[in-house]
């Protein structure tokens, strides 16, 4: 927070970027902004005000499906995986990231050669 | 099984405690933090520290936490929304079912709804007095000859009255039909005469003016009357300035003291009917001697049981036993007054509401039936959604809600029908069933409606749910080639037809105890007799030489009309209610030994003529009956039989306590002659002749080949033109009032009838449904036989062995449950034993049928499956 370099995730790219996590396979939430900040190399800031909304919202769209269960240090977490569904919008996600992505780098190298 | 309903359970619990979000929020919030804290003690901070800055870090918990409650609140709500608009779009796909689903439901719960109103009305609903649970009936009883309620003579009323000390207050009734003399014609109107004290007893106040005092209970009974609210307004406009008025009753002209308000609706039992007005009554030296004819209402004081006060009654009739002869063998007996006033009216009700719940039950199945062959139609789509996330609970929701769905729409559209269904149920309601007024649609009725319908439709669902949210939730492979031939909706079918056997069987109970009640010997000749009555009133009157030359000349003018074949008088009219009886006893062998009861009437010689009563020996009246004649009887055969067994009655005297005790020779034997009704055996009966005893009263009885109505004209014209003070009332044909006396069974019998019909549809279509259903599914199991070489008959009987084997489960189960109904419904049967085997048996076989017949259609379809279904089917 307030560290030059770190930024909060760009709207709309959270659920994107929670799905990926997930994909890696099931996890509570501290785990995934664990797994959000380590990999981007501590560029991306995931705040819990928007972290767990965002699960909700996805579980309620059944993008992702939760269990409570028990982590390595034998504590009790509501563990979130990904369904058939969320891995079907992970995809279409991504797609459009690339194409999105792609878009604006073109754009920003205009002229540049 | 076990599982997969503590499973469901299980879920159904967990649905219900949503609360326990919250607690799961802090949990997983708890959670985050302590990893948080971890993090920064890692990074070598105090734990205190560490734990500070987690929380720092962490932010708006409480802002956090709204937003992560809206989520998972708009999800359920969502999901909700979602459910519904699936229900909606699933019956809108499937028209067909969402009319027959909805209909059957409306069809059980408007039936349903409808029976209760009227229960409630009759029975539910309480009296409107003052606590009438501490109101109570008195009555004498005689134990030892099985007459537990006997109206009360004067000095016991006395004697208990000024005795007992359980009771607020004691009240006597007694009818007192009263002729008004005044304009423009007089009129014969019903009041009651009521003890002092009878209207602060049920609680109840005047709105003008004011009820009896005491002491106009003194020296005979003063003559003042209240009015009822009605009476006030038909005859007085409703004019506030009544009171101190006078109405002239039977001649005597009587000070109007008191109105009572629209709301008071007086007890109605016995032989009380409606009441236009009261007068005092008093016992006198007079009244004392009249023996027993009192109905009298009594509050049993706060804090003291019920049974206390009886047996305190009770003691003081023991007493009145040894002071006087004419109570030995006499006590008393008690009932409250809500169950004397509801008295027989409430076994029939309760057997219609208990036969209307079955319909219900049947509707619910019916439901169920269909809801679970709209889920296996489905059965793919459920599978697809399954494999694709959607969760056991979900899908169980969506099921619930669908039957919600249903619920709803039923239960709105049979709540409308059973508005008009009350409506028409209290046009043909029995008239003497009591509290008729109080029966409406109201709150009560309406919660009881919603109520049903919430729990029929949780029946459906869970039935739906449970067999087959099952199949629903088995996996996509399993769904497509299932080769389980167990019949799916069996014991549905089991269901239907044991429900729809009891219904009938009670039905054909009581449907046979209607014909059996027609056919029954009356002992007359009803057709084409018309009955009026005459009472004479006035000081012309007093002397007995008028009484009988007015009935004399009323009834030569009758005969003389055009088309009369017959005319005579009676005391009270068969099947006119209660009048009066007596012991009496063969004189010879004793004075005092009345050992049976007799009904006493008085009566004109052509009676048993115009009647056609059969007269088995002996002669009737002639003109030797005159006034100061020594006494004759005509008897009945029952009571012929009973005193003189093996030898004539003619000549030989009988013992009649009445009239200070006369000893009438016998003259005649009649055939037996139902007075009350067709069910009541006829008892001893003893014929006097009115020109010997002339009553003030008599039945004019009239055969004639004319109509009814034109009789009636001429009946009046007769009596106006011989004196025109004289009201002519109570103008029926005999026909209609034995009629009436069947007017409940009919009731009873119509309503059961029309369940079992619809019990019998609703059991067709639902077997029908499962067996269609069933064939559908196993086509390619069928086309596999008929590849194989198997007949077509083969294939029709291996449906039809199906059906027959659930339906005789069925059939045993109905009789069982039937045989109970049966037993709990047996005082209402004339005629037919509860285990009646014609019922039985014709019912069992009707189903049976019925079952078979439902099956035929599905089972020819299945006869005709192509084999190549066997090869084009995955």
């Amino acid at each position: 927070m307030g560290d030059k370099g770190r930024g909060d995730v760009l709207q709309g790219t959270l659920d994107m970027l929670v799905l990926k996590s997930l994909q890696l396979g099931p996890m509570h939430g501290w785990g995934i902004t664990e797994r959000l900040e380590a990999g981007s190399e501590r560029v991306l800031q995931v705040g819990q005000g928007s972290l767990y909304p965002a699960l909700y919202r996805l579980e309620r769209q059944g993008y992702i499906a939760s269990e409570w269960g028990t982590t390595e240090n034998n504590r009790q977490a509501r563990f979130y995986k990904l369904t058939t569904l969320g891995r079907k919008r992970l995809a279409e996600e991504r797609a459009l990231w690339a194409r999105m992505s792609r878009a604006v780098d073109l754009v920003l190298r205009m002229g540049e050669g | 099984m076990g599982t997969t309903i503590r499973d469901v359970l299980m879920r159904i619990r967990g649905f219900a405690q949503r609360h326990t979000m919250e607690r799961r929020l802090d949990d997983e919030m708890r959670f985050h933090l302590d990893m948080l804290a971890e993090q920064h003690r890692r990074a070598g901070l105090s734990p205190t520290e560490a734990r500070r800055r987690a929380l720092a870090a962490f932010g708006g918990m409480e802002r956090f936490k709204d937003d992560a409650r809206d989520e998972y609140r708009s999800r359920l709500l969502d999901e909700l929304g979602q459910d519904i608009r699936y229900a909606v779009r699933v019956i809108r796909r499937n028209p067909g079912f969402g009319a027959a689903a909805a209909l059957t439901f409306a069809l059980g719960v408007g039936a349903s709804t409808a029976i209760f109103s009227v229960v409630h009305g009759v029975l539910l609903r309480t009296l409107p007095y003052r606590e009438p649970d501490r109101l109570v009936v008195l009555w004498e009883s005689q134990p030892a000859r099985g007459n537990d309620r006997n109206v009360v003579s004067v000095p016991n009323f006395e004697a208990w009255r000024s005795r007992a000390r359980s009771f607020e207050r004691m009240a006597a009734l007694v009818p007192f039909p009263g002729t008004i003399t005044g304009d423009p014609s007089p009129e014969h109107v019903m009041g009651a005469e009521a003890s002092a004290g009878y209207f602060e007893m049920l609680g109840v106040s005047p709105a003008l003016g004011r009820t009896f005092a005491s002491g106009e209970e003194q020296n005979g009974g003063a003559d003042v009357i209240v009015l009822s609210d009605g009476f006030w307004r038909s005859h007085f406009g409703a004019d506030r300035r009544v009171i101190g008025r006078t109405l002239p009753i039977d001649g005597r002209p009587h000070t109007i003291i008191g109105v009572m308000p629209p709301t008071f609706d007086p007890p109605q039992f016995a032989w009380l009917t409606d009441q236009a007005f009261w007068r005092p009554f008093a016992p006198t030296d007079n009244n004392r001697g009249w023996g027993r004819f009192l109905l009298v209402v009594g509050r049993v004081k706060q804090g003291i049981p019920l049974t206390a006060a009886l047996r305190e009654v009770q003691g003081i009739a023991a007493q009145r036993a040894i002071e006087d002869k004419g109570n030995e063998g006499w006590s008393a007996s008690m009932v409250g007054l809500s169950a004397q006033i509801t008295g027989d009216a409430r076994l029939p009700l309760l057997v219609l509401l208990g036969a209307v719940g079955l319909l219900l039950l049947m509707a619910v199945t019916n439901v169920a039936n269909l809801t679970l062959g709209l889920i296996r139609r489905r059965e793919h789509e459920l599978a697809v959604r399954r494999a694709i996330g959607a969760t056991s609970s979900r899908l169980l929701r969506q099921i619930l809600t669908l039957s919600a769905v249903i619920g709803a729409v039923g239960c709105v559209i049979g709540f409308i029908a059973a508005v008009g269904g009350v409506r028409a149920l209290i046009a043909v309601l029995p008239p003497e069933m009591p509290r008729s007024d109080s029966i409406r649609v109201d709150a009560a009725v309406l919660l009881f409606a919603a109520s049903i319908s919430l729990i029929a439709a949780l029946a459906v669902g869970a039935v739906a749910a449970l067999r087959g949210g099952r199949n629903g939730a088995a996996s996509l492979r399993e769904s497509g080639g299932r080769a389980a031939a167990r019949l799916r909706g069996g014991s549905l079918v089991t269901a239907e037809v044991a429900l729809g056997l009891v219904l009938t069987v009670l039905a054909g109970l009581t449907m046979r105890t209607f014909a059996k009640l027609r056919t029954v010997d009356l002992g007359f000749d009803s057709d084409r007799v018309v009955v009026a009555r005459v009472g004479l009133s006035g000081p012309r009157y007093r002397p007995p030489e008028a009484r009988v030359a007015f009935f004399d000349q009323v009834l030569s003018r009758v005969r003389a009309l055009p088309g009369v074949q017959a005319a005579s008088a009676v005391s009270t009219r068969p099947f006119g209610g209660m009048g009066p009886a007596s012991p009496v006893g063969d004189a010879s062998t004793s004075e005092t030994g009345d050992s049976v009861v007799a009904d006493v009437r008085y009566v004109d010689a052509d009676l048993f003529r115009t009647l056609r009563t059969p007269l088995v020996a002996g002669s009737t009246f002639d003109s030797r009956d005159a006034l100061d004649a020594p006494p004759r009887v005509v008897i009945n055969r029952t009571l012929a039989q009973r005193l003189w067994p093996s030898e004539s009655p003619i000549g030989k005297r009988l013992h009649v306590p009445m009239f200070n005790g006369i000893v009438p020779e016998v003259i005649g034997v009649v055939g037996d002659v139902h007075l009350m009704d067709s069910r009541t055996p006829a008892r001893g009966t003893i014929y006097l002749a009115n020109s010997r005893f002339p009553m003030d009263a008599l039945d004019l009885v009239v055969r004639s080949s004319m109509d009814g109505a034109s009789v009636m004209r001429s009946l009046q014209s007769v009596v106006t033109a011989l004196d025109p003070a004289l009201p002519v009332y109570w103008v029926t044909p005999l026909d209609d009032l034995v009629g009436r006396a069947l007017s409940r069974d009919r009731f009873t019998a119509a309503l059961l009838g029309a369940f079992a019909v619809v019990s019998l549809l609703l059991a067709a279509v639902g077997i029908y449904g499962v067996f269609a259903g069933d064939v559908a599914q196993r086509r390619k199991e069928i086309g596999i036989r008929v590849a194989l070489g198997a007949p077509s008959g083969g294939v029709i009987a291996l449906v039809m062995r199906r059906a027959l084997a659930r339906a005789v489960v069925g059939v045993a189960l109905g009789t069982i449950g039937a045989l109970v109904a049966g037993r709990a419904m047996r005082s209402l049967l004339f005629g037919v034993g509860a285990a009646d085997p014609v019922s039985f048996v014709g019912v069992a076989t009707l189903l049976l049928v019925v079952a078979v017949a439902a099956t035929l259609v599905p089972a020819v379809r299945a006869a005709r499956v192509s084999p190549l279904v066997a090869i084009w089917t995955d």
